[in-house]
């Protein structure tokens, strides 16, 4: 089914088009990103239910403009046609005395190029199977208590079982002197999270769920109950990994954790604007085994970043991060391309209208091998499969990467023996980890639960994935 | 604007747009909404507006100004209903945007109004308005316009950026100040400003091998120019310490020194555990009367008190968000856990007295000092990409980017590697240093000690 734009926004286009306009007077490049976002948040547990708005929900226009020597954005989410002139004194008056008193104080400011733009109107308008709207909350709370409660009756050992549902429909529209874009599209996401307890030894486990889907995902998630308490149950007897170096291979989870943290935050072009990437050494060169290739785009792949244009106005495309090893280029957002003479690749993305867009991933995976999963573990002497994504920390200057998982299956002679490790941390260097990939299984598999952040702020939506692979890493 | 939302929830339970039985009667106070099964039995609107500066900068220069104004509304609707002569307080809210129709405020109302007659939540009272005359919050802020205090943070920010093998490769400064206003149908009308500064900033040094990197982030709701401008110096100091720092050798079980903001992280464990939100879902076995680092403890002991006034804290507040007027409490005393701390509706459940919800800690110090932890070897850990603690299972761990290790007989700075534990197996040997940080939200020991922790090196 069809989702349907924003008619709020609608209604907006003749307003937006006049601060444009007046604006234009003044500045030589002026740009309106509107946004409406809907949604809502279900939480179903043992001693309680929770259902607020999303916290991905906005209303509200970031303005920007050339002030000329660089760029400057307004925020701002009141309008209406008396307001304009407040809403135009705040940047041609106010913002510009700023910058003024800011260059007095001995502050030197960055110089940017204008933003050129070609002629573009393009409308999106995604498709789930059901439309939110099918099911009323209280239906959807049914379902959701309905796998909670299945679930308990499974184990004594359960102290709770948590379900949680999100879904949220986007709708943005930009507007430039050349550019008149508008997109909607649905996304949802889904947990499971259960919680065991053995005397006073508490362990969980989670599941997530998430794509371009709407109520459909809830009868994917149905269909998890049974692993996720298992798993929860046996991390109760987890021991720690001995640390060291093991052989291993990663669940599709694991891997696009790999590729996010490894090279996706790398490879924003921000960083190389700031020289903090040291992938910016190493465009052209070997950065990883001959076996890997990475993209990322919002239109490499229909997922949870898929989108038409990014929230600068660019239209996404599919980048090539990693061909067969080599370190072909990086993802950017539309300054970033402005100082470093390359064209932007559709990835400037902000948390909210309220922040300011940053190059940030879409959908990062690495592309399928030719091996099966069964002669993967079959040549491990001994090592871990790892699964359960837990957290992951990027550091695209000295290229470390931490990755919290939840747990290792052990391998001992090319067989799984059931005994598993948990919590577990990977670290290591980048280049040493993605060299040391030796065999890609056939199917790609992309997720996109929870939130990708820039540091330690900026949330946006992301997915990431690939096939399982194997690797060699350091595990404590 | 909340004049407008009162009326139209008014509106709303008097109309009879949607399919079940309406609400019949409605007033303001005490929202006499009445024996129908979709009713509404009470309201809280939350009201912020929010103005900010932010800059951005790379290396010295800036690289985009941005501001921002807007107004945001936050609607909770309450219904007590009884089914199976269990007695429930249903609830839901949403967000309303100040260019929302009278028919889309309508519809969120109802929507959210619909929710709270099924949201089978055990029944608990909604607050009713104090007497209280809580202390007002001053910043230096308030002063002057946020824009007058930009260059005067930019100042403080470079003033100490003036070393040739390294410096500041690009920060981020936000200042934002924050108007709330909390309104209930219980009566409930308190406001209070606020101020958020957050500075981010990305250090790079380089000597003899490949330039380094470190990331820090500050929070400050006042203007401290010499504690920004400390803070500044201190990641400068620790960043050429990187730059020449060794491989973390394998250690196996070693001692280890948590140095500045992970002990925060560590230290949090507690406040977590004694949660009345964590006890009530199970999550927290931790009992009043009880010593939560259990008996025969050799190392010191937790003495955490909440303290929602704590000077230049971004999370100071003189309301929580229910309009629960809060004040100073001792939750550990000697380990010993004193008063679980929550809001209304989950110390009602627990049958204990509200402290109301409050962000900033006080632990006090330990009996030794940073030096007496120094005697002995160990590895201390100032900076990881990202140290992780989980408050549910205890199971901490971090990648290492910047620690020192001393062998006994010399001191080395190392990083890479990783360390990994689990508090409640090490609390019973934890030791404070009597040396307090103050981090935003946080007063407490600078350093933590904890013994026999899994470092995983790499050489």
């Amino acid at each position: 089914m069809k989702v349907s734009m924003s008619s709020f926004l609608i209604s907006q286009k003749p307003v937006l088009k006049k601060i444009v306009g007046i604006l234009s007077e003044n500045y030589k490049y002026v740009s309106i990103l509107g946004t409406d976002t809907k949604g809502k948040l279900y939480n179903v547990q043992k001693t309680g239910i929770d259902l607020t708005d999303s916290h991905w929900c906005e209303r509200g226009f970031v303005v920007r403009v050339h002030n000329g020597v660089n760029f400057s954005e307004f925020s701002f989410n009141e309008i209406n046609e008396n307001s304009l002139n407040n809403i135009v004194d705040e940047i041609h008056l106010n913002m510009t005395n700023t910058l003024e008193s800011l260059k007095n104080a001995s502050i030197t400011v960055n110089a940017y190029d204008l933003i050129e733009e070609t002629l573009i109107k393009e409308q999106f308008l995604g498709e789930v199977t059901t439309l939110p709207s099918t099911l009323t909350s209280k239906e959807k709370i049914e379902k959701m208590c309905f796998i909670k409660d299945s679930a308990l009756s499974y184990s004594d050992l359960l102290v709770d079982f948590r379900v949680a549902y999100h879904e949220v429909h986007v709708s943005k529209i930009f507007i430039s002197n050349n550019k008149e874009l508008e997109q909607s599209y649905i996304w949802s996401e889904g947990y499971l999270v259960s919680i065991v307890r053995r005397d006073d030894n508490t362990k969980y486990a989670h599941a997530s769920f998430s794509g371009l889907k709407a109520v459909e995902l809830l009868d994917e998630m149905k269909n998890g109950i049974e692993k996720i308490v298992d798993t929860s149950i046996k991390l109760l007897d987890a021991k720690s990994v001995i640390p060291g170096e093991y052989d291993v291979i990663c669940s599709p989870e694991i891997s696009g954790l790999i590729a996010h943290e490894a090279f996706g935050h790398g490879v924003e072009m921000d960083m190389f604007v700031k020289k903090r990437a040291k992938a910016l050494e190493y465009i052209g060169k070997s950065v990883a085994s001959e076996l890997v290739t990475m993209h990322d785009g919002a239109a490499a792949a229909r997922n949870m970043s898929s989108y038409l244009f990014d929230d600068e106005g660019v239209l996404g495309t599919d980048t090539i991060v990693i061909e067969k090893g080599i370190l072909k280029t990086g993802i950017s957002d539309i300054l970033s391309a402005l100082k470093l003479e390359t064209k932007p690749t559709g990835n400037g993305k902000r948390e909210s209208f309220e922040r300011k867009a940053y190059a940030r991933m879409t959908n990062t995976f690495f592309t399928a091998g030719n091996d099966t999963l069964e002669d993967m573990i079959a040549s491990i002497k001994y090592g871990y499969i790892l699964d359960g994504t837990m957290s992951g920390m990027e550091d695209p200057k000295n290229w470390g990467i931490q990755c919290m998982i939840l747990q290792g299956s052990e391998i001992k002679d090319g067989k799984l023996t059931g005994e598993i490790v948990s919590p577990v941390i990977m670290t290591g260097y980048v280049p040493d980890v993605l060299k040391s990939i030796s065999m890609l299984s056939e199917t790609v598999e992309l997720s996109g639960s929870g939130a990708c952040g820039k540091g330690y702020k900026e949330f946006v939506k992301v997915s990431d994935g690939g096939p399982y692979i194997k690797a060699k890493v350091r595990l404590g | 604007m909340i004049e407008r939302l009162k009326k139209l929830i008014a509106k709303s339970v008097k109309s009879d747009s949607l399919e079940m039985n309406r609400i019949k009667t409605a007033s303001y106070k005490n929202v006499s909404f009445k024996n129908d099964s979709f009713k509404i039995d009470a309201f809280k609107i939350i009201e912020n507006r929010i103005t900010a500066s932010e800059l951005f900068f790379v290396k010295k220069g800036l690289d985009m100004y941005r501001t921002k104004n807007v107004h945001n509304f936050n609607i909770t609707v309450y219904k007590n209903f009884e089914e199976e002569s269990v007695s429930y307080t249903g609830s839901s809210s949403a967000i309303i945007h100040p260019t929302m129709s009278d028919e889309e405020i309508l519809q969120v109302i109802e929507e959210v109004s619909f929710a709270a007659s099924f949201i089978k939540n055990k029944y608990y009272p909604l607050l009713e308005p104090s007497h209280k005359n809580q202390p007002q919050l001053i910043s230096n802020f308030s002063e002057k316009p946020l824009n007058e205090w930009l260059s005067t943070l930019t100042s403080a920010v470079y003033n100490s950026d003036t070393c040739d093998s390294g410096g500041i490769n690009s920060s981020e400064l936000f200042l934002n100040k924050v108007f709330t206003r909390i309104v209930s149908s219980t009566g409930i009308d308190v406001s209070y400003t606020t101020y958020k500064g957050e500075l981010e900033f990305i250090t790079n040094w380089k000597e003899d091998t490949e330039e380094i990197e470190l990331y820090k982030h500050i929070d400050f709701s006042e203007m401290d120019y010499a504690l920004i401008d400390e803070k500044v110096k201190a990641m400068l100091i620790i960043s050429k310490e990187k730059a020449i720092a060794s491989p973390t050798p394998a250690l196996g079980k070693y001692n280890i020194l948590l140095n500045g903001t992970p002990v925060i992280e560590l230290l949090n464990y507690y406040v977590t555990q004694a949660s009345a939100k964590t006890v009530y879902n199970g999550m927290s076995l931790a009992k009043l009367g009880e010593n939560i680092q259990g008996e025969d403890v050799m190392g010191d002991l937790i003495t955490l008190t909440l303290d929602p006034f704590m000077k230049n804290s971004t999370k100071s507040s003189p309301y929580d968000s229910n309009g629960f007027p809060v004040d100073s409490v001792k939750i550990f005393n000697g380990g010993v856990l004193n008063m679980y701390h929550g809001d209304l509706r989950h110390c009602h459940y627990l049958n204990v007295e509200p402290t109301g919800n409050i962000s900033n800690f006080v632990i006090e110090g330990g009996n030794y000092s940073i030096a007496d932890f120094k005697m002995e070897p160990y590895l201390e850990i100032i900076a990881f990409s990202d140290f992780q603690m989980d408050t549910l299972t205890g199971d901490f761990a971090g990648e290492i980017r910047l620690g020192w290790f001393f062998d006994g007989t010399n001191t080395i700075p190392v990083t890479g590697g990783s360390i990994s534990g689990n508090i409640k197996k090490l609390q019973k040997q934890m030791y404070l240093s009597k040396e307090l940080q103050k981090d935003n939200n946080f007063i407490g020991p600078k350093i933590v000690k904890l013994l026999n922790v899994n470092v995983t090196g790499i050489e």
